[in-house]
C-alpha cells in the first residue's frame, strides 16, 4: 500500500481483533495503537472478550453430548476445532494487552498494566514471550484431548503415554501426583517456533494448572525459574536447552513453584535450578 | 462419511454456540435438537462439498429466530436460568474474582439485543470469517460489521459497568 496515512476505519479494527487482517495494514494498526492509549484500551478489551467467551463456553465441547442430540450411533468424535487467533492474541500480548477483562476498563487502578503498554519492547525476551503466551493459554484454553472417564488416576502412567499418542508428540507429560493433581487433558498449540504441547493438570479441590513446553530455536543455557505475573495468573517458567517451560496457574505461588520443582525433577532427572 | 455422520462432528460446536446464545442448558439444547432434527429432514437439500457448518448455523439461525419471534408474540421471554450458573457445568475453580466475570459475561450477552449477540459470538466464539457470517444470516456484509462493532461497544459497557474495581483486586 502506498499510502502511508490511509486513516484506520472501525472495520479493519475488528479484523485486526478477529486476525485477519492484512500483514501490512495490521503494523500500522499497531503503530496507531500505540500512539492511542484510549484506542488500545479498547481494542485489548475486544481481544479479552473473545478470550472470555473461549473460557466460559468452551467446555461445553468436552461435556458429553446428551442421548436426544445423538440421532447417528454414537461415536467418539474428537472436535477440530481451529484457533487461528493465537498468532494474533501474541502480537497482542507484545503490546502488553493483559489477559484479564477490565484490566484496562479501570480509570487508572493498574498504573503498571497500563504503563508497560507503552515501554515494553516489541522483541522481548523469547522465554518471556514463552510466559505470556503461557498465560494467555491458560485462560484460553481447554484440552483438546480429553482423559477417558475409563482411565481412572491409578493409570497415570497409560495416560500419559496415550496422550502423547494423541496429540502425535513425543513431549510427555510429567506426573504431579505428589502434590495431589492428576493429569486431565491437553494440546497442541501452533506458535512461531513449532507447536507448543499444552497440558492440563487438576488439583484435590479443582485447581486448574497448565504446562507448556515449547522447543527452542536458539539452544541455550539452563536458567533459574522466573516468575512473570498476568492478572489473577502465576507463571513460573524456565529455559532448559533446547526447550522451554511454563507453569501457569492462579493458585498459591508456594505450591505453584514446588510443582515446578516436580516438573523440573522429572523431566532432566536432576536437581532443581537456582 | 455421510452428512449424517458429519453432522454429528458439529453438534458439540452447535452446543457451544447454543449454550452461550441462550445461556439454559436445556433451552440451548432444545434448539440444537431442533436444528439437528430440521437438517436431517432436508439432507438432500444440502450441496456436497459446500460447507456443512455454514449450512448447520444457518439452519439454527432460522430456527432460533422463528422461536424468537413466536415467543415475543406470546409476550414470553426466554428464562435466563441463574440458578445453572451455580452448577458445576459452570463452575470456574481459579478464582473469586473470575468467576465473577464469568457470571458478568452471561449477564452482559443477555443483554444484547440478539441480533448484535449471535453475531459477536459468531466471529468470537465460533471464529467465523465476516463473509461466513454473513452468508449464515443473510444479511450484507455491512450490516454484520456494524453489529459487530455495536455489539461489542455494548458488551464492552456492559462488563465495565457491572463489577466497578472487582477485577482489580490484583495482588503485586
Amino acid at each position: 500500500m502506498s499510502d502511508q496515512h490511509m486513516p484506520i476505519t472501525e472495520e479493519e479494527l475488528h479484523a485486526y481483533v478477529d486476525g485477519t487482517l492484512s500483514d501490512e495494514r495490521r503494523a500500522e494498526v499497531e503503530r496507531a495503537l500505540e500512539q492511542n492509549p484510549e484506542l488500545a484500551a479498547r481494542i485489548s478489551d475486544y481481544f479479552s472478550l473473545n478470550s472470555l467467551f473461549h473460557e466460559r463456553y468452551d467446555r461445553v465441547l468436552n461435556e458429553p453430548v446428551p442421548k436426544r442430540l445423538q440421532p447417528a450411533a454414537p461415536r467418539r468424535s474428537r472436535v477440530a476445532a481451529n484457533w487461528p487467533q493465537f498468532a494474533g492474541l501474541a502480537a497482542a500480548l507484545v503490546l502488553g494487552i493483559g489477559i484479564g477483562f477490565g484490566t484496562h476498563m479501570g480509570q487508572d487502578a493498574m498504573p503498571t498494566m497500563a504503563g508497560s503498554a507503552n515501554t515494553r519492547p516489541v522483541s522481548a525476551d523469547s522465554s518471556e514471550m514463552l510466559a505470556h503466551q503461557a498465560a494467555v493459554a491458560h485462560v484460553v484454553y481447554m484440552p483438546a484431548v480429553d482423559r477417558p472417564t475409563d482411565m481412572s488416576v491409578d493409570h497415570e502412567q497409560d495416560f500419559v503415554q496415550w496422550l502423547a499418542n494423541r496429540l502425535g508428540t513425543n513431549v510427555h507429560p510429567p506426573m504431579l501426583a505428589r502434590q495431589g493433581f492428576a493429569l486431565s487433558g491437553g494440546r497442541l498449540l501452533p506458535g512461531p517456533d513449532g507447536q507448543t504441547a499444552q497440558f492440563m493438570y487438576r488439583g484435590p479441590n479443582g485447581e486448574r494448572v497448565t504446562l507448556c513446553i515449547s522447543r527452542r530455536q536458539v539452544n541455550s543455557n539452563t536458567t533459574a525459574f522466573k516468575l512473570y505475573q498476568d492478572g489473577p495468573v502465576n507463571v513460573f517458567y524456565w529455559v532448559d536447552g533446547d526447550f522451554g517451560y511454563a507453569v501457569s496457574g492462579g493458585i498459591d505461588r508456594k505450591l505453584l513453584l514446588q510443582l515446578s520443582h516436580d516438573v523440573y525433577s522429572q523431566l532432566t532427572g536432576a536437581a532443581p535450578p537456582g | 462419511m455421510d452428512v449424517r455422520d458429519e453432522l454429528m462432528e458439529h453438534v458439540p460446536r452447535l452446543r457451544r454456540y447454543a449454550r452461550a446464545l441462550i445461556n439454559n442448558r436445556d433451552l440451548a439444547d432444545d434448539l440444537v435438537q431442533d436444528t439437528l432434527e430440521r437438517a436431517l429432514g432436508r439432507t438432500g437439500m444440502f450441496e456436497p462439498g459446500t460447507d456443512l457448518r455454514a449450512w448447520l448455523f444457518t439452519i439454527m439461525h432460522n430456527v432460533f429466530a422463528n422461536q424468537a419471534r413466536k415467543a415475543s408474540s406470546r409476550a414470553v421471554h426466554v428464562a435466563v436460568d441463574d440458578e445453572s450458573v451455580h452448577e458445576s457445568e459452570f463452575a470456574v475453580p481459579a478464582q473469586q474474582v473470575r468467576s465473577l466475570e464469568m457470571r458478568d459475561l452471561d449477564y452482559a450477552l443477555q443483554r444484547l439485543p440478539l441480533e448484535q449477540r449471535e453475531v459477536v459470538l459468531l466471529v468470537g466464539l465460533e471464529e467465523m470469517s465476516y463473509a461466513d457470517v454473513a452468508l449464515a444470516l443473510n444479511v450484507p456484509i455491512g450490516t454484520v460489521m456494524s453489529r459487530l462493532s455495536r455489539g461489542r461497544e455494548r458488551l464492552r459497557a456492559l462488563m465495565a459497568g457491572s463489577q466497578p474495581g472487582a477485577k482489580l483486586q490484583v495482588v503485586r
